[in-house]
């Protein structure tokens, strides 16, 4: 399906409803530009043969944020950086061998699943919930979760709240087009607790609404919630205060389109790379230099040209690694700056208690 | 008499080969074009429908008669089909599908009011003898129409509400009623309350009551025109309508039993709730207020335009009769003006209808903002827009509809 035929198609369907009234200008409607504006060409629907296609065109395209500390944010002189980020440039470097062949699509919440429908992205690695329904209605297959992330609540810490309970009656600023939603309303209306939730559609509208106080509370993941607290105390706002409480799983990870398996297993282990790196030990500055004798890490690193048949390069993971590092490489280079730590989290490596396990790789 | 005479008999006319025939080629033009965009139409949704079905995703509105399983802002337990349904998380789909329909209404019903208003007094006053009203209004209309609705939108959140002079909510001003404890007015930074009515019973027989009401109106309107035609006496049919209207209102009042109280709004004893009264939420204010004053531009100038539209002679004519300024607007200028004016008025309310759409940049709960929250959990994003599509159709629709009735009206009065 691409959406410029979808938007076509529409556009047919107003003008002839249009056409059965005299005087209706229906013709100049948003819809109008939509339609003429994006007649870009993407590589089709998503049957199979990504994988290829991808290699044929020498890059990725990657849908992204653009305005979340820590996972994607687009720095002063435009380039992209961020958790986020980092592992669609994994997924370059491992399936075309250059972490920097991406090309960035920065998508609001509400549009991403259907720039993945449509073709107009490879991948999906916008801080996107990994939810049945998702699942299910979207079209969308959700790869390996790199980031366990979960709901909590930020209000000022003037206020002296500490449970949600305190909120009651309060507008609450969420996110629209989120499962932040969802999981407020279902919370909240769970325990009895009335609330009017104030919706934005992004993060730059609602930090300043939370500011002035027109909303009391502010939900959302706990890693945005570190994000911006950090932001607006560092810019000398008011103290804020996160709430212990997390009222949500929110497993954050690469989406792709539905349909194509290749592609789907050529990005998840591009991905799982980082984590498997780090369980040898590795890192981007020892990986090309391991002389072990390890038969897993040889080969994890191609060193016997070992391949699986995923069709990835036997050293892809050499490239995921050295190219953009591990995944402690990656956390360590944007999460602790805004304000949360590996140790005791879910996201630390399993052999020390945390979630990230990946299959063997032989 | 011959028959093979190639010349035609006086009164027949030679008809020319079907092909060469314009009243043939006609018919199977229109044919062949309705046809060809059927057939567009057919093969563009057939693709559609086969491309999501080969992805899995589904193509029917099944959805709507889900739960929609997110809270609406300012609309705990507000009404969907007035009275009978009051909204909450577990509501199915399609009651937050009305309960947006209500909400684009109310900011664009109240924005084309503003815009009218505020529109009729710039195109007046850019007319103006007095130099600085004159050029304030000018300035008015090149600020406004220059600038993208969407930014004036914002910035006017941003500038009245999110950084703007008011108060948290906790802290709101009270405006009382002089003498009494209750609130005329609650303002602060988030919601404003004003005085409304709370209903209290049944309102079909106050309803009923207010029809036969309008019907006596427009009777009394026509009685009083003809007999204005037929013997020149001032008419005043508008406040005589107005009057029946009023006992009818009055009398539904009371013959339905008194269906409905003033409500005061009141601060909750938490200070973060407004209890009864009306409650004007910012988002509402802003897209209201913001759009009127932009579309107020643009009719300020069909207003301008419109005016000196109307042939010089005219009012020229109208002094030449000695009507006051003031006659000579009402009576000569205006009634010629405004059907100039009416249709390209038109096109602003339709415009000013769209716009609403971009209320979700303040946190409205327009039904563009809510269908995209919906579409963000899990529900078709076609389907969803197809309905947003409709909705904002037969707003537009309607208002041409409307209006085009009072143009043609309009019309054949002039002649």
């Amino acid at each position: 399906m691409k959406i410029s035929k979808l938007l076509a198609a529409v556009f047919a369907l107003m003008l002839i409803l249009a056409a059965c009234s005299s005087d209706d200008d229906a013709g100049d409607t948003a819809t109008t530009e939509e339609a003429g504006g994006d007649g870009g060409g993407d590589d089709g629907g998503s049957t199979g043969g990504k994988l290829a296609a991808v290699q044929e065109a020498g890059k990725i395209v990657c849908g992204v944020n653009d305005g979340l500390p820590g996972f994607g944010v687009v720095d002063a002189d435009g380039t992209y950086a961020g958790f986020d980020v980092d592992f669609c440039r994994a997924v370059a470097a491992g399936i075309l061998g250059d972490s920097e062949a991406v090309e960035y699509k920065p998508l609001t919440a509400d549009v991403r699943f259907t720039a993945l429908q449509s073709g107009d992205i490879d991948v999906l690695i916008r801080n996107t919930t990994w939810t049945a329904t998702r699942d299910g209605q979207e079209g969308a297959q959700f790869l390996y979760t790199t980031f366990y992330d979960g709901q909590g609540m930020m209000v000022p810490a003037s206020t002296g709240f500490t449970t949600l309970e305190d909120l009651a009656d309060a507008n609450i600023c969420v996110l629209s087009g989120t499962t932040t939603e969802l999981n407020l309303t279902s919370v909240f209306g769970a325990r009895g607790i009335p609330f009017t939730g104030v919706v934005f559609e992004d993060n730059a509208q609602l930090q300043p609404a939370y500011e002035a106080g027109q909303c009391q509370g502010w939900t959302s993941d706990a890693s945005q919630l570190a994000a911006f607290k950090s932001s607006i105390e560092g810019a000398g706002g008011d103290e804020q205060f996160i709430m212990a409480e997390i009222i949500s799983k929110e497993p954050l990870g690469p989406v792709v389109s539905d349909g194509d398996t290749e592609w789907a297993q050529a990005v998840e282990w591009s991905v799982m790379a980082t984590v498997q790196a780090w369980e040898f030990g590795l890192d981007s500055g020892n990986i090309g230099s391991y002389s072990g004798d390890n038969p897993n890490i040889l080969n994890f690193i191609g060193s016997d040209n070992f391949d699986p048949g995923l069709g990835l390069p036997s050293d892809f993971a050499v490239q995921v690694v050295t190219q953009v590092g591990n995944y402690k490489e990656i956390f360590d280079a944007h999460i602790p700056a805004i304000g949360l730590s590996l140790e005791g989290s879910p996201n630390n490596i399993w052999t020390e208690g945390g979630l990230m396990y990946v299959p063997p790789y032989r | 008499m011959t028959t093979e005479t190639k010349e035609p008999q006086r009164g027949e006319v030679a008809r020319p080969p079907f092909y060469r025939d314009v009243r043939v080629i006609r018919v199977v033009g229109q044919v062949l074009a309705v046809l060809v965009v059927i057939g567009i139409l057919y093969w563009l949704v057939n693709n559609l429908i086969t491309n999501m079905n080969r992805l899995g995703i589904s193509t029917s509105f099944d959805f709507l008669f889900g739960p929609t399983n997110t809270a609406i802002p300012f609309c705990d337990n507000c009404w969907v089909i007035p009275y009978q349904f009051r909204f909450d998380p577990r509501s199915p789909v399609w009651h937050m599908v009305i309960v947006g329909i209500k909400n684009t209404f109310l900011a664009a019903f109240f924005g084309v009011i503003l815009a009218t208003i505020v529109g009729l007094l710039i195109g007046i006053s850019r007319l103006s003898d007095n130099w600085l009203i004159a050029r304030l209004a000018t300035v008015y209309v090149e600020f406004f129409r220059n600038i993208p609705p969407l930014v004036i939108i914002i910035f006017f959140g941003a500038a009245v509400f999110t950084n703007g002079p008011f108060p948290i909510f906790s802290e709101s001003w009270e405006i009382k009623v002089p003498g009494t404890t209750n609130n005329l007015l609650i303002i602060s930074n988030d919601k404003w309350g004003i005085p409304g009515f709370t209903q209290l019973s049944d309102l079909v027989v106050f309803f009923i009551v207010i029809a036969i009401g309008l019907i006596g109106a427009i009777w009394i309107w026509r009685r009083r025109t003809k007999n204005f035609d037929r013997t020149g006496q001032p008419h005043h049919r508008v406040l005589w309508s107005m009057g029946v209207l009023l006992v009818a209102l009055v009398a539904a009042y009371f013959i339905s039993g008194q269906p409905f109280e003033m409500s005061w709004p009141a601060i909750s004893e938490n200070r973060r709730r407004i209890d009864g009264g009306f409650i004007a939420n910012w988002g509402w204010i802003s897209v209201t207020v913001a759009l009127g004053l932009y579309t107020a531009s643009h009719i300020g100038e069909i207003i301008r335009g419109s005016i000196l539209a109307v042939p010089h002679g005219q009012s020229e004519a109208a002094n030449a009769v000695a009507l006051s300024a003031g006659q000579r607007y009402r009576y000569v200028v205006l009634p010629q003006a405004m059907r100039i004016a009416l249709p390209p008025t038109i096109n602003q309310y339709l415009n000013l209808v769209k716009n609403t759409s971009l209320g979700t940049a303040v946190g409205y709960a327009e039904i563009t903002a809510l269908t995209k929250t919906s579409v963000g959990n899990g529900r078709p994003a076609f389907q969803s827009f197809i309905i947003v599509m409709g909705v904002y159709l037969v707003f537009s629709l309607t208002i041409s509809l409307i209006l085009n009735v009072v143009n043609r009206r309009m019309q054949l009065v002039a002649r």
